[in-house]
């Protein structure tokens, strides 16, 4: 079913609109400009939200901007999937407003020039928009990553540039190829055409330049060689919003891709290869970690080598156990890297950390159950969906990735662990406990927690709607149908 | 409300209560109140399960992602939980008075041991495999936030217990995962069905996967370096009762998965290529080696509660071997053990921690003589040591009785050698936990020391009577241990109250025991009344070479025991499992720090690059170039 | 369930009654025995016939008769009691006790029981000399328990039961052939060393080793703890007289032809004990682990496979 509002072009402009007007209103005054920036972030969830009334019961909004029919003109397309992640979005930054930082407006800018771009990039229906967007993020986020205004965010943020415009050239060469055989960027178009033009190795290599010149973002092995610096000299939001929320965005985008355009084995298989390398890579590297920070950012990698993973089985289960993940990483992980962001230092400074700060280390431990998969945290029931899955699917390989990860999950409780048993131990030798934390600076982990445990009790239905939703996602004809009617 | 929900709710509430004021000096009472309780309501739960396919169910079944989570708790997990709520009845009263009043953290434990019997009974309950595999991991934990309350070491060895637990749990879940895609349920019901047909190979996975999760939790060797250390420095009646019913889980899984779903049968026709054996002969020579190998490690310990725990271990390989027989009289052997084992194993930890109660240590090589200071956490001890060597009249020689009978029976006697080599190192064992710490001399600094309080006291010493009644009167628990082998499908071994009468031998421990009590009585009226009267004297007034003694002369042969045997067997403890586990670790430290190092973000050219030309030259292959 | 025709009330008084007497007197018969032989080694004229009876009599009424503890005296009551039990369990012509109620396998870990009791005495004696006594005495245990179990589980095997009573059956009803010393001769060596090994004789008595350890367990023990210690003796060479009898040599249906099997046994044991000097504590595992062990589970591998 198609509906037609206009409220999806909100999303994108608002922020983007508001984005521009900033610096100049901050030219005047500081505040008000401040004041504009989170009444369009609130604003941004309020739109998100009405947009889900409107998609959350399985309808579909198309717009075409500017009247243009597809394939011609740009296509916005908003289901369930692509709205679900505009409010992990939008939640995520509302929660990780920057506050009180140098440079005046600047982060705020920058915040809402992620905030429309992020929107865009999920919204997008075709592919030169989706990389004109992943390019508006990609800008907004160095500029938050270096928003830390020390030398070694600088640094980080440099080379992240330098990585990340690699990364979109070679998306660009895939977005050439593709164009190239198909003669058009539309995805709905595309995955009409995918089976006579993109089949064979031309489509591979094209999946394969995009899936690395996306995967920059999305943390996928091996270009995510960013991800532990940039995670430990960024501001603590901006880590957060980063490896919770940024990340998933260019995952959804190769999962559109997946689904639309090259949905063959060949395609699947590599992002398997590519996930499962990155949840072992991540783990072990995770295992060997200084600190907290790299701790959570090898985790990080991991986790989206699972969502990978997920997606990469070819059945419209995976792709839900593959958004279950994708949205309990969101949520689970921007609540420890503000622990990580406070205690800083070597873990086994960690020592005593229990009696400065009880909430912290018991948030800690809850966390970190629910993304080890401990019963009865809805991180449990993630795995067994995606577990399930992997034992289920027909292709032994799946097997054999699913016993890789539950390997990798001993190793992941045992960092994790290792690091809540010492925040109970008193500190080592001379050393003095972490420092104190504020309950406002904790706040954003506690509210995280609080909802980690009210899914816990919302575990059935969250899985359904989910599963309508993979279903939802998992059918190109659906898309086909909703863009352009009458192609099929 | 079924007489399930009723346990069940009474125990989570308990929990909550506990871990929010268990600070109150009542809370010890509060706890066996409650202990009693449920093991009344357990108790009165005994009759529908008593023919061997009742079951009692809860009424509580969430629908998870799909799938229904049921609990229902048959004669097998009504023999476990029966134990489970047992123990926590003694282990409560343990800490009930001058225990409770000295601790700092008896919130913590109060309200672990709370959680615990609360996962247990969660976990003996569990009616398909999610629920088993949910409760699995539930127990875990709450023995893992048990085992880490007293930080320092205590928290090492809970997470070395936690990484070994986490493991056996990752590969039972594989395995229910592999049930689920193959047979399409977690049903119980249709995984006993659909076991015939299983190929061979999938037979082998999913005994592989279960054994060496459940293993796990019962230590068996080689995954058995976790639990001493783990076990022994969780404080007072948590270790006791740990050691008593903790590990036993791992036995209630075994049985359920591998011996009523999958069927001992089943693995016993798998054979193995090559050399004469199955799958099941393989899982008994596995305990056969659970049985020697970690009782003579107890042999070298030098603190009392790592030789009762390492024991412990020992002890767990006993019941596999009973149960793995699978005859009438073996399972019923295997259980009865169970039983046992808990009533003497938790009297001796509880008199060790008496022991340290009063003296501050449980090094065996700083104590003696507590004897005459501490007659009746001697006697309890005693009493423990006697049934933990398997000798009458105890009851932990008449489960071991069995167990040597059923091997005997069914021709397998290089298992019942292995039986009674390890019942040979349990009693030099023994022996010289009970003479290190009560016999020989008394120290200068342990002349003030007290007896043990009442409350500390009256449990250990009730346990140590229940090995003893039970020893006098087998029948008892053998009626308790008919309800779960009838829910094994197991016929029943055919009882008295004195024991069991077979056509190739039998034993009725009555005359067994009363011969025993009235020759002694005879050896104490020929101590009493012939002969010339005898004469205390004083510790010092000793046989010394022609010295006088004074109390600064160290006159106790403890520290290295069995020197002689020490030399001999001394290079065999080569610790071959524990440089496995080191291995393993710093292969696993090795392969972290190798991909820690290769995440320079300088390298990221050469990634992109070598994933470039291995993915295109893997894209054209894969479409044919 | 099999059912097992109780003895008469009279007879079983009178079998509980006799039996541990029985025991008693032929162990002293063994006791002279033991003395005279060595006594005939060395050239000496030996003891009279009533030194035994001398000798418990004397110990019992001597004036010091020191006790370390309580535990030291209930370890009397334990020796006397335990060995009383073991010989009701254990069948004899005429006399099956109790025999029927408990089987081999019972009577083993009774006969540990005196055992345990000692040992807890000598320790409640503070002495480190008795200590050291027990601690070696203890290893012997575990170093010659290992043959005797294997051979004990072999016996088992070949008679099929381990009721005692039926292996003194099968052996009487099937003549010497069926004896166990023709079945199993392998299993008879290992068992006939390792009960040499159990009566703690040369070369086996390290854990009294007098010049070394002031004859270890025994340090403490004056007046009638002595004696009792003596009146083990007694009970101890006639129960493995009998146990090896029994096992190996076809017990006997009537005294006239069981007790000269008894006393055989025990006259090779003497007889081999002045022979040797004494091994250490690591020789004795060792060599016990070693030969008996190894001929013991030869001799169970022709059993497994005939079987």
């Amino acid at each position: 079913m198609i509906g037609t509002a206009h409220q999806i072009v909100l999303p994108v402009v608002l922020p983007l609109l508001a984005a521009f007007l900033l610096p100049l209103v901050g030219r005047l005054h500081v505040w008000p400009a401040r004041l504009l920036g989170q009444i369009v972030g609130v604003l941004h969830l309020a739109v998100v939200a009405y947009l889900w009334t409107l998609v959350g019961g399985g309808e579909t909004i198309v717009s075409a901007l500017g009247g243009f029919a597809p394939p011609l003109g740009i296509v916005l397309y908003a289901d369930r999937l692509s709205v679900l992640f505009l409010l992990v979005l939008s939640v995520g930054i509302l929660l990780f407003w920057p506050r009180r930082e140098h440079g005046g407006t600047r982060a705020d800018t920058l915040t809402l020039l992620l905030l429309g771009g992020g929107s865009g990039l999920v919204l997008s229906g075709d592919l030169f928009n989706i990389f004109v967007f992943y390019e508006i993020v990609a800008v907004a986020s160095y500029g938050l990553a270096a928003s830390g205004g020390n030398a070694a965010g600088f640094g980080a943020a440099l080379r992240y540039l330098l990585l990340s415009a690699l990364g979109s050239a070679l998306a660009l060469l895939g977005i050439a190829l593709v164009y190239g055989a198909a003669g058009t960027l539309n995805l709905a178009d595309l995955s009409v055409l995918a089976p006579e033009r993109l089949s064979g190795p031309m489509g591979l290599a094209a999946f394969l330049l995009l899936v690395l010149g996306f995967g920059v973002k999305a943390e996928l092995f091996p270009v995510n060689t960013w991800v532990p610096e940039v995670y430990t000299a960024a501001p603590t939001r901006v880590t957060a919003i980063l490896a919770g929320v940024v990340s998933k965005l260019s995952m959804v985008v190769i999962l559109r891709l997946l689904v639309l355009i090259f949905a063959d084995p060949g395609a699947q298989t590599l992002l398997l290869v590519l996930g499962l390398a990155g949840v072992i890579a991540g783990e072990l590297a995770a295992f060997r970690a200084p600190d907290l920070n790299r701790t959570f950012a090898f985790s990080s990698i991991a986790q989206l080598g699972l969502v990978a993973v997920a997606f990469s089985i070819p059945d419209d289960l995976g792709i839900a156990a593959g958004i279950a993940v994708a949205v309990h990483h969101a949520v689970v992980k921007p609540g420890l890297f503000v622990i990580a962001g406070h205690w800083t230092g070597p873990i086994e400074r960690l020592g005593g950390a229990a009696r400065v700060s009880r909430p912290a280390a018991i948030a800690f431990v809850l966390l970190s159950l629910s993304i080890i998969g401990i019963p009865p945290f809805p991180g449990f029931w993630v795995k067994l969906l995606l577990l399930g899955e992997a034992f289920a699917a027909v292709d032994p390989v799946y097997a054999l990735a699913g016993a890789v990860i539950l390997a990798a999950t001993v190793v992941e409780a045992a960092y994790l662990f290792r690091a809540a048993a010492l925040m109970w131990e008193p500190p080592e030798g001379d050393n003095r406990p972490p420092a104190a934390f504020p309950l406002a600076r904790l706040a954003p982990t506690l509210v995280l927690t609080l909802l980690i445990l009210l899914a816990m009790g919302a575990v059935s239905p969250l899985g359904e709607a989910l599963e309508a939703m993979a279903a939802e996602v998992g059918d190109a004809a659906i898309y086909v149908g909703n863009v352009l009617p009458g192609r099929i | 409300m079924s007489l399930l929900d009723l346990l069940l709710l009474l125990s989570l509430l308990t929990t909550l209560y506990l871990y929010a004021f268990g600070n109150h000096r009542n809370a010890g009472h509060l706890g066996m109140v409650v202990y009693a309780v449920a093991t009344g309501l357990v108790i009165a739960m005994a009759g529908p399960l008593a023919d061997g396919t009742g079951a009692v169910g809860s009424t509580f079944a969430p629908v998870m992602l799909g799938h229904v989570l049921s609990w229902s708790m048959d004669g097998l997990g009504w023999f476990f939980a029966l134990l489970t709520t047992g123990a926590a009845f003694f282990a409560s009263w343990y800490m009930s008075g001058e225990w409770n009043a000295e601790q700092p953290n008896k919130r913590i434990q109060h309200g672990t041991l709370a959680l615990n019997v609360f996962c247990m009974l969660l976990l003996l309950s569990s009616g398909d495999l999610l629920s088993l595999f949910i409760g699995w991991e539930f127990v875990s934990w709450a023995a893992f936030l048990m085992m880490t309350q007293l930080g320092s070491h205590a928290a090492r060895a809970a997470f070395r217990y936690m990484l070994y637990a986490l493991a056996g749990a990752m590969a039972v879940f594989a395995a229910i995962l592999i049930v689920k895609a193959q047979i399409g349920s977690f049903a119980f019901a249709d995984l006993r069905a659909a076991v015939p047909a299983l190929s061979d190979g999938l037979k082998w996975l999913l005994f592989g996967l279960f054994g060496l999760g459940f293993g796990v939790k019962m230590a068996i060797v080689p995954f058995h370096l976790w639990q001493a250390p783990a076990y022994s420095f969780t404080p007072g009646a948590s270790s006791a009762f740990l050691n008593a019913v903790s590990a036993r889980m791992g036995l209630f899984a075994i049985l359920l998965v591998l011996g009523k779903l999958i069927g001992f049968a089943t693995l016993s026709d798998l054979a193995l290529p090559l050399i004469p054996m199955d799958a099941k002969t393989l899982l008994m020579w596995v305990a056969a080696i659970t049985m020697v190998v970690p009782t003579f490690i107890a042999l070298m310990q030098t603190d009392a509660r790592m030789l009762l725990t390492w024991h412990g271990i020992g002890q767990g390989g006993y019941m596999l071997l009973g149960v793995l027989v699978a005859t009438p009289l073996g399972t019923a052997a295997g259980l009865m053990h169970v039983l046992n084992y808990a009533s003497y194993q938790m009297a001796l930890v509880l008199a060790v921690f008496a022991v340290i109660h009063r003296t501050g240590t449980a090094d065996l090589d700083e104590l003696g003589g507590l004897i005459k200071r501490m007659p009746f956490t001697y006697l309890a001890l005693l009493m423990g040591i006697i049934g933990l060597a398997g000798l009458p009249p105890m009851n932990g020689f008449v489960s071991k009785w069995m167990i040597y009978k059923s091997l005997l029976d069914t021709q397998q006697p290089l298992l019942l050698i292995a039986a009674f080599v390890g019942t040979l190192g349990t009693i030099l064992s023994v022996y010289k936990l009970i003479h290190n710490i009560f016999l020989g001399q008394l120290r200068a600094e342990h002349q003030k020391v007290g007896e043990a309080p009442g409350s500390m006291l009256a449990p250990m010493l009730i346990l140590a009577g229940i090995g003893f009644a039970t020893g006098f009167f087998p029948g008892l628990a053998l009626g308790v241990v008919d309800v779960a082998q009838a829910a094994l499908g197991v016929e029943l071994l055919p009882h008295g109250l004195g024991g069991v009468y077979l056509a190739t031998g039998s034993l009725n421990m009555i005359w067994v025991v009363g011969i025993m009590i009235g020759a002694i009585g005879f050896g104490a009226f020929v101590f009493y009344v012939i002969g010339n009267r005898r004469y205390g004297v004083h510790q010092f007034d000793n046989y010394a070479g022609g010295h006088f003694l004074s109390a600064d002369i160290r006159y106790h042969f403890s520290h290295e025991f069995y020197p002689g045997l020490a030399r001999l067997i001394g290079p065999w403890y080569r610790g071959s499992v524990v440089n496995m586990e080191n291995g393993l670790m710093i292969g696993l430290k090795t392969a972290g720090d190798l991909w820690h190092g290769a995440f320079r973000i300088a390298y990221t050219p050469f990634y992109l690059l070598v994933a470039l030309a291995i993915g295109l030259w893997w894209a054209g292959l894969d479409g044919g170039f | 369930m099999v059912e097992i025709a109780n003895p008469g009330m009279l007879e079983l008084v009178v079998d509980l009654v006799l039996m541990p007497i029985v025991a008693f007197v032929v162990g002293l018969a063994l006791v002279l025995m033991a003395r005279r032989v060595r006594a005939k080694i060395e050239r000496r004229v030996g003891p009279p016939f009533l030194q035994p009876v001398y000798d418990i009599v004397k110990l019992y009424s001597k004036r010091t008769q020191i006790s370390h503890g309580w535990m030291h005296d209930v370890a009397i009551m334990l020796l006397l009691g335990g060995f009383i039990t073991a010989e009701i369990f254990l069948p004899v012509p005429g006399m099956s006790g109790l025999a029927e109620h408990g089987d081999l396998l019972t009577l083993i870990y009774i006969m540990m029981v005196p055992m345990l009791g000692m040992a807890l005495g000598v320790g409640d004696c503070a002495n480190p000399n008795g200590s050291i006594g027990i601690s070696r005495a203890l290893t012997a245990m575990l170093a010659y328990d290992v043959p005797y179990i294997i051979a004990v589980v072999g016996a088992c095997m070949v008679y099929g039961t381990s009721n005692l009573v039926e292996i003194v059956q099968i052996q009487q009803a099937g003549g010497p052939a069926t004896w166990g010393i023709v079945t199993m001769p392998l299993l008879a060596i290992a068992g006939l060393i390792s009960m040499h090994g159990m009566l703690g004789k040369e070369p086996f008595e390290i854990y009294i080793a007098p010049a070394e350890i002031a004859t270890g367990p025994m340090v403490e023990m004056s007046g009638k703890y002595m004696g009792a210690l003596f009146v083990m003796q007694c009970f101890q060479l006639y129960t493995v007289g009998v146990l090896y009898t029994t096992l190996f040599l076809g017990g006997g249906e009537m005294w006239l032809t069981f007790l000269p099997k008894v006393f055989a046994v025990i006259l090779v044991f003497v007889a081999i004990t002045n022979l040797f000097g004494r091994l250490r504590t690591e020789d004795v595992i060792a060599w016990m682990w070693k030969w008996p062990t190894g001929i013991a589970l030869l001799g169970l591998l022709l059993v497994m496979i005939d079987v």
